[in-house]
């Protein structure tokens, strides 16, 4: 199934089963319904689906007025930049919210395109999600695999609390990577889909498609690898991965995302401060044409980091 | 005059009386936090508080003291706060310009200009699907219909069909800033009329003409499902004169925040202005009721409270 279709399946299940909610957003169910995302929602008698105006700012207050007055919302966006107008109430309004409001019974969750294709030219191309979720230690999750588009969006859309879900723009059309986790934290932050002995490879926003091609070109070189992906960016605890690291002594880190703070970086210093391993860190290259209509697709020289691994 | 409107009146003076004691207390130094008193917002205040009826949602700004003591009437909760104690209305947590009272209907006070009206439609949506039949109040600034979200909020709560009240204090003043000095006029009647919105103006601090009013206002927006824009003119009191080497003849200073040196509780004098910019000078005015002695007995209560 492709990832899109996917997606929209587990949205739809989840939302059957909750009442008194309101799903809002410009024309999710009008036209392409957002590329597909919303198509053929249905809500409840007493919950609401709203095509939205077109005032992002005032619909972030408007997500976190309901959740503090018992209402849960979802807050659809066809891409990420829209989100840099809400930005107050992502750090504002949020943070008064937290600070006092313990006994939150709602949830407020945005769920954004982030468009990670490339060619939009300089505006429309925001692909910096740990950048906005770091702006106020939001929690916010990425989507690549069946596993956690089942998991994240039945236990997360609706929890009580704040949170934003990404999902990548690039991977709409592809089949949806079917991976059996071996390992999950409880919150879902962490997701180990292999586990190997001889390279620990983390994947960070949209690169798992990458971490996973990287892991089946080790095995036709008979290196194993541990393959995991981190699906949040607020912080967690790397200890899971600093003990694989340790035995494999061999860590691979990627991550697609075009932040100069890059979500990885947290996980690097980790490492460099507690153990010296052979440590490769895969990014997107940010030439002088960074601003232009290009593609957004990250390149890996995998025969190099192979030729690193093997050292 | 009836037994109810006497009691409006000794709520308008609590909340002169409290902020006085409040002013006392920061010119001596006792706030870590920055306050927004409301001298001049008593009657506006104590008159959206009377209107409020049990479930009524109230959505303030960072000038919410007027707000918060006209419906609590107490002054010790509110004072613990801005000494940031754990016995303050919000343990002590939160200071002044965000202070709220969720039992008293007051869910959300913001310090960030025009950040309040988007979660006012978010709370007045809530209402609707939780099918309740009260009304989200939200009040704000002149400078604050500067901001963007005050179009798209006021959009938003006349297309999702939110019965609320729209409170636009205009006190001709954005800190330092008179209106004529930093933008050019914006003619609320006309931009409501716009959205087909009620517009009303409110002027006078007569509390008890504000009451009547807004009750029914709350009952039209209620009826109609539609919110209602209010424009209700304010002078923000406490002005002062600075004198310095740079000022040898003293400089008007407009009171935005902090304590003001222009009003002096020693004067035991509860009106600041003898005119009808004071609400307290209005209501003495207008009513048989001995200012000096309900005043002077609240100001024992609260003394009292203190210690």
């Amino acid at each position: 199934m492709k990832y899109l279709n996917f997606i929209n399946e587990q949205i739809r299940s989840t939302i059957e089963k909750n009442d008194n909610l309101v799903l809002f957003g410009q024309n999710i169910s009008a036209g392409s319904c957002l590329g597909g995302l919303t198509k053929n929602l249905k809500v409840n008698e007493n919950s609401k689906i709203i095509n939205s105006t077109n005032s992002e700012n005032s619909l972030c207050g408007f997500g976190f007025g309901m959740m503090m007055n018992n209402v849960s919302s979802v807050f659809f966006m066809k891409q990420l930049d829209f989100l840099l107008l809400g930005i107050d109430h992502l750090v504002n309004t949020y943070n008064i919210i937290r600070s006092v409001k313990k006994d939150l019974k709602s949830s407020f969750t945005i769920m954004p395109i982030i468009v990670d294709n490339g060619f939009q030219g300089p505006q429309s191309s925001f692909n910096n999600f740990g950048d906005i979720c770091s702006i106020a230690r939001i929690q916010g999750y990425v989507i690549s695999t069946k596993f956690e588009a089942k998991e994240i969006i039945s236990k997360k859309l609706f929890s009580p609390g704040f949170r934003i879900i990404g999902l990548s723009q690039r991977l709409f059309k592809e089949e949806i990577m079917d991976l059996e986790p071996v390992y999950s934290n409880d919150n879902l932050s962490l997701i180990q889909y292999k586990q190997g002995k001889d390279v620990t490879i983390v994947c960070f926003n949209f690169s798992l498609k990458h971490g996973l091609e990287l892991s089946e070109e080790c095995e036709k070189e008979e290196i194993s690898s541990s393959l995991f992906n981190v699906t949040s960016v607020t912080p967690i605890s790397w200890d899971k991965i600093l003990l694989d690291a340790k035995k494999t002594n061999n860590l691979v880190i990627i991550d697609d995302s075009k932040s100069e703070n890059l979500s990885c970086d947290n996980l690097a210093s980790y490492i460099a401060q507690n153990d010296v391993i052979n440590t490769t860190i895969v990014k997107k290259v940010i030439d002088e044409n960074w601003l232009g209509a290009n593609s957004d697709q990250m390149e890996i020289d995998m025969a190099n980091i192979i030729k690193k691994i093997r050292n | 005059m009836n037994i109810s409107d006497n009691d409006v009146l000794e709520n308008i003076l609590e909340v002169r009386i409290a902020q006085l004691l409040i002013n006392e207390e920061y010119k001596e130094g006792k706030f870590k936090i920055p306050i927004h008193l409301g001298f001049g917002h008593e009657s506006i205040s104590v008159a959206v508080s009377r209107i409020m009826q049990n479930d009524d949602k109230l959505i303030l700004t960072h000038r919410n003291a007027a707000y918060n003591l006209a419906r609590v009437r107490k002054l010790k909760p509110v004072l613990n706060e801005y000494l940031l104690k754990s016995e303050g209305m919000n343990g002590g947590k939160i200071g002044s310009m965000n202070l709220l009272n969720s039992e008293l209907g007051v869910i959300y006070s913001s310090s960030i200009l025009g950040n309040n009206f988007g979660v006012a439609v978010g709370v007045a949506m809530a209402e609707r699907i939780l099918d309740k039949s009260n009304i989200t109040i939200i009040l704000a600034g002149d400078g604050a219909i500067e901001e963007g979200s005050f179009h798209e909020s006021l959009l938003m709560l006349k297309s999702l069909e939110l019965s609320s009240l729209v409170i636009i204090e205009n006190n001709e003043w954005s800190m330092s800033t008179r209106i004529s000095e930093r933008r050019h006029n914006i003619d609320l009647e006309k931009f409501s009329a716009s959205m087909d919105v009620k517009y009303c103006k409110l002027s006078g601090n007569d509390p008890i003409e504000y009451i009547e009013k807004l009750k029914e206002l709350r009952t039209e927006s209620i009826e109609k499902k539609t919110p209602i824009l209010i424009e209700v003119n304010v002078s923000t009191l406490g002005e002062w004169i600075l004198k310095n080497d740079e000022n040898p003849n003293g400089k008007q200073i407009n009171y935005h925040a902090g304590p003001t040196p222009g009003v002096n509780l020693e004067d035991g004098n509860f009106i600041i202005k003898n005119e009808n910019i004071d609400p307290v000078y209005v209501i003495k005015k207008n009513n048989d009721i001995d200012i000096q002695n309900v005043g002077e007995a609240i100001l024992r209560k609260f003394r009292d409270e203190m210690v």
